[in-house]
Order: structure tokens, then sequence, then C-alpha cells
């Protein structure tokens, strides 16, 4: 399976490895003209829609008209300050409750795999809340820790539990069971059993866990600033809708979209570091 | 059946003891089924293992063979009976595992590369720094993967990263490796090619060995003594002596007149057992 480095080759295949080289070339830049061009063949169709007076413009202006309007904000000094004071915002509430809600997840989580009572006690806890819409706790949790930013983080924090304590549940119930039987025929210490052993045969479901957070926390931070708040991107799109901005709307839209966007990158990017043996 | 208790009264009782690495008594292994009936799994197994000895369990599927090594690795538990450690206790020091498993399918770790693979082997064996690297080296020099030891085992062959769990029971000198059909997954001409490895392992370090395995062939190639067992409950039919010393080559061995009566033997008392399962 030892890949022969391309140098190693004799030089009359030079041709035959160019030419595959050249087809492999050709195939990604097939898929990524796809990847590129549908969504720009849609903005395409909106953009005419708009300019031949198919939609009304007063509520879906046209692509060109928000990308004038955000870089028109984006200029004025006060503009943009106010739109990064939005961004860090949400972005404080979304770091904070989901760093606190994975922490707690994965911990939860394993700990609930490997040692019965915990699970036996907290599953069927768990399981039950799991459905409930996390948003409609939100109410609860103003009670609890006031209009603040702390009920936002919490709210965060409570939809990334869940996801990342039931993924890595199962990330160690079901990981292979020779991984198991390695630790106890070897004799392995307990540090060795959890840290080499254990936690590692789950990192793949719990890199899941941490990914579907990543959606949760901002569905939840959005929904949250829509209902209570004097700040972040979920009241500067629901503030823009209440006005009638529907061009700054779309702009928080497009703010949110790069957010979820960058998180989901660098998701992906974690997934690769920390699990290098997984297909990807 | 009765071979098996003849052969162990006729064994002088004093001398051979201290060159003993395990006694296995009487033991045996219930089930209890989802319909609260209890199924016996092995019932009655006593035998011996010398030190430097090879031992096959042969037997058709289901036999109960595995259950058997799963007990020996301290994988499973048993219902009576008794498993004596103590007689290869002087070779039992602390830097040395009592029994060491490969197993039939991989069990390589991919999240760490093949050095430290090994080294969780050897974690509970509190060794020096020094002598896990130099073991390391060693086994990993063995079993001829050498320049593969700061890979991961999702970069190598299927055979190499049986290779590894080998070399990571071997590191930790077990005074009985116990081996799990560990060539059954790989292809045909690779389990030839690893039986030689493995009989050339076995010298280089004085190993001792049950090797489960279902395959007639197999077992007489590569073990001293072949123990056969049974269905249903899962018995010690026979146990053969194989009288091809240790020095041998897979394919010199399989040449020998006498390698064909005996797998012709062992062939006949397998087909029983399978026959009266089909009955």
């Amino acid at each position: 399976m030892t890949a022969i480095p391309l140098g190693e080759i004799e030089i009359g295949s030079a041709p035959f490895v160019a030419e595959v080289m050249r087809a492999r070339r050709r195939e990604k830049l097939r898929r990524m003209g796809f990847s590129i061009g549908f969504p720009l063949l849609l903005l395409a169709m909106w953009q005419a829609a708009a300019s031949a007076g198919m939609i009304d413009v007063r509520f879906f202006p046209s692509p060109m008209r928000i990308l004038k309007t955000s870089i028109e904000t984006l200029q004025a000094p006060d503009e943009r300050a106010l739109i990064e004071a939005h961004l860090m915002a949400t972005l404080s509430r979304l770091v904070l409750g989901y760093l606190l809600g994975a922490v707690l997840g994965i911990i939860v989580g394993v700990t609930m795999a490997v040692y019965m009572p915990f699970r036996a006690s907290l599953a069927p806890i768990i399981y039950a809340t799991f459905p409930t819409p996390k948003l409609a706790i939100f109410p609860l949790l103003i009670v609890i820790f006031g209009l603040g930013d702390a009920s936002k983080a919490a709210l965060v924090t409570l939809g990334v539990f869940y996801m990342t304590c039931i993924n890595s549940l199962a990330g160690v119930q079901y990981a292979n069971p020779i991984y198991q039987d390695v630790a106890q025929a070897f004799r392995v210490p307990a540090s060795t059993r959890w840290f080499k052993i254990i936690i590692p045969s789950a990192l793949p479901s719990i890199v899941t866990g941490l990914k579907l957070g990543i959606g949760q926390a901002l569905i939840l931070v959005v929904s949250a600033e829509f209902v209570s708040s004097n700040d972040g991107l979920g009241y500067f799109i629901w503030n823009s809708w209440q006005t009638l901005d529907i061009s700054r709307m779309f702009m928080g839209l497009v703010i949110v979209s790069i957010v979820g966007g960058i998180a989901v990158v660098g998701g992906n990017a974690l997934e690769r570091y920390l699990i290098p043996w997984a297909k990807h | 059946m009765m071979a098996a208790t003849s052969l162990q009264d006729e064994r002088p009782a004093r001398r051979t003891e201290a060159d003993l690495a395990l006694s296995v008594r009487g033991l045996r292994k219930l089930f209890v089924t989802a319909r609260s009936q209890i199924v016996e799994a092995l019932s009655d197994i006593s035998f011996e293992v010398r030190q430097g000895e090879v031992v096959a369990l042969l037997g058709p599927s289901g036999c109960g063979k595995s259950t058997l090594l799963r007990i020996l690795a301290g994988l499973d538990t048993y219902d009576g009976g008794m498993i004596d450690w103590s007689l290869g206790e002087e070779l039992n020091n602390a830097k040395r595992l009592r029994a060491a498993t490969v197993f039939q399918q991989d069990s390589t770790l991919p999240w760490m590369n093949i050095a430290n693979n090994l080294k969780v082997g050897m974690s509970g064996l509190r060794l020096s720094r020094a002598e896990q690297d130099e073991r390391i080296r060693k086994y990993i020099s063995i079993v001829g993967l050498s320049q593969f030891v700061e890979g991961f085992p999702h970069e190598l062959s299927g055979g190499m990263r049986q290779r590894v769990s080998i070399a990571r029971a071997l590191a930790t000198e077990p005074v009985l490796l116990l081996m799990d059909e560990p060539l059954s997954a790989l292809d045909a001409q690779t389990r030839v090619v690893m039986q030689q490895e493995l009989l050339r392992m076995w010298q280089r370090t004085a190993s001792t060995v049950v090797y489960v395995t279902h395959d007639i062939a197999e077992a007489l190639t590569l073990a001293d003594r072949v123990i056969v067992m049974t269905c249903r409950p899962g018995r010690i039919k026979e146990i053969c002596d194989v009288p091809f010393g240790r020095n041998r080559d897979v394919l010199d061995v399989r040449r020998r007149a006498d390698f064909g009566a005996l797998e012709v033997d062992l062939w006949k008392m397998i087909a029983e057992e399978v026959g009266d399962r089909l009955q």
C-alpha cells in the first residue's frame, strides 16, 4: 500500500503520469465548476427576475442592490462599528456557550458510557428532555439567568450539551469492542485505558457531536437574539425586517451564513486533525 | 477423549512440573440462554502447556475453542475447574505479562503509530523508557516492520497490521502467547508466508504458545501438540503429538509422509464432529 514517489517512476512513463494528473485536475475543475456555477446561476436568475419586475423589489431586492447596500454600510465608519458590535455580541455568546456545552457534554457522555450508575441515573432524564425544542426552555432560562448574555449563552450551552453528550455516549458504547479487549487482555493501567483507548476510540463520534453542535449553537443564538435582545446579529436581522430595511436584513443573513461557514470549515479541519485515520 | 487423561496419567509427576507454563484442570463454562436454559460451552477441559511448547486448539466453529482462549486471556469468566499459572511462576516476574493475546480481527489502535501501539501493550509492566524503546526496536525488527515504526496502522496492509499485533504481544515477553486464529483473515498466500514467519519468531523468542485454529494443516504445520475439541459441549476429544521438532520449514513439513497421515487422522476426528452435528 506504500505509494510510489512520482520521482521513482521510470522516465518512459512520465507522459502517462502527466496525463493521469491532467485528467484528475480536469475532474476536480468540473466538480468545482458545478459547485460554484449553480449558486451563481440562482443569483443570476434572482437578479434577472428583479430587473424584469417579476418580483417585488421592496421585499426581494436584487442581489446587486444587497451588495451595494452592504458595501455602503461597511464603508460608513459608524455603521461599520455598529455591525462589528453586533457581530462581537453574537460571537461572544456563541463561543462561551459552545465551549461550555461541548466540555460538559463530552465529560458527562463519556462518564455515562463507562460508569453504569451514572448512565442509569441520567439516561432517562437526558433522553426525555432531548426532543424538547430548546427555544421553548428559553423563558425559563431568562427567569434563572436574567435578560443579559448569560441566559443566551446558557441556551447555546444546552443545545450543544445534548449533541455532544449523546454522541460521546454512543461513541464509547458502539466503539469496536476489540479495543476494550486489548485494554483488558494487556492489563493496561486505568489512565492508559481512558486516555489512549476509550476516548480515542470514541473520537469519531465525539467529533460528529461537536460538528452537529455548531449548527445547533448558531440556530439557538440567533433565535434568542430575535426574541430578547438589543444587540447581536439576530437582533440586527429582526430589527431590519421590522423597519422594512430588507437589504440590511439580507446583509445580516449573509453575515450569519459566513460565521456558520467558517465554523463548519473549522469543524472539518478539527476532524482531519483529530481523527486522521478515518476516511473523509 | 480418553487419550487426554491417559496422557496426563503417564506423565512423571514431579520432574516435568517445573517445566510447565500453565495447567488447566476440569475447566467448565456455562452460558444461560435468553430462555433461561443452561448451555454447557466447555466441559471438563484439562490440559497442560510446557514451557517453549506450541499447542494448537483445533476444532470446528462453535466448539468453544475461542471461548477457552478468551478465558485464558482474562477476557471471560469460567464456572468450574481451575487454571494454575503458578507453575510458570518463577518466570512470572514483573517485567512479563502472564498472557498476551493476538486477536483474530485487526486489533491495532488506529489513532497511534506502530511504536505507541507496542507501548500500550507494555503499559501495565512498569518498564523504564529505555527498556520500552529497546523492546520496541527488537520486536518490530523480529516481525520485519522496522521501517514502519513511526507509521500508522492505516498505512499498512492487513498482514502487516497483524504482524504489529504479534509484535505487541511478543513485546510483553509473556509466559504464554495466546493466538486466536491470527491468520484467518489473511489471503492464502500471505497465510503460508506468515506461518513460516511465526515459526521463525517463536524460535527466536522461545515462546510458549496456545494457538486456536480450525485449519488442520495449519495446526500440524505450527504445533508440537494438537488438542482436538468436540462440539456442544466443548470437550477435549484427543491430544495428538506432532513429531516434527521445533526447527521446521513450512513447505518441507508438508511434504513429509507422516504429515499426510496425521492430517487424515485429524480430518476423520473433525469430520465425525461436524457429521454428528449435522444429523
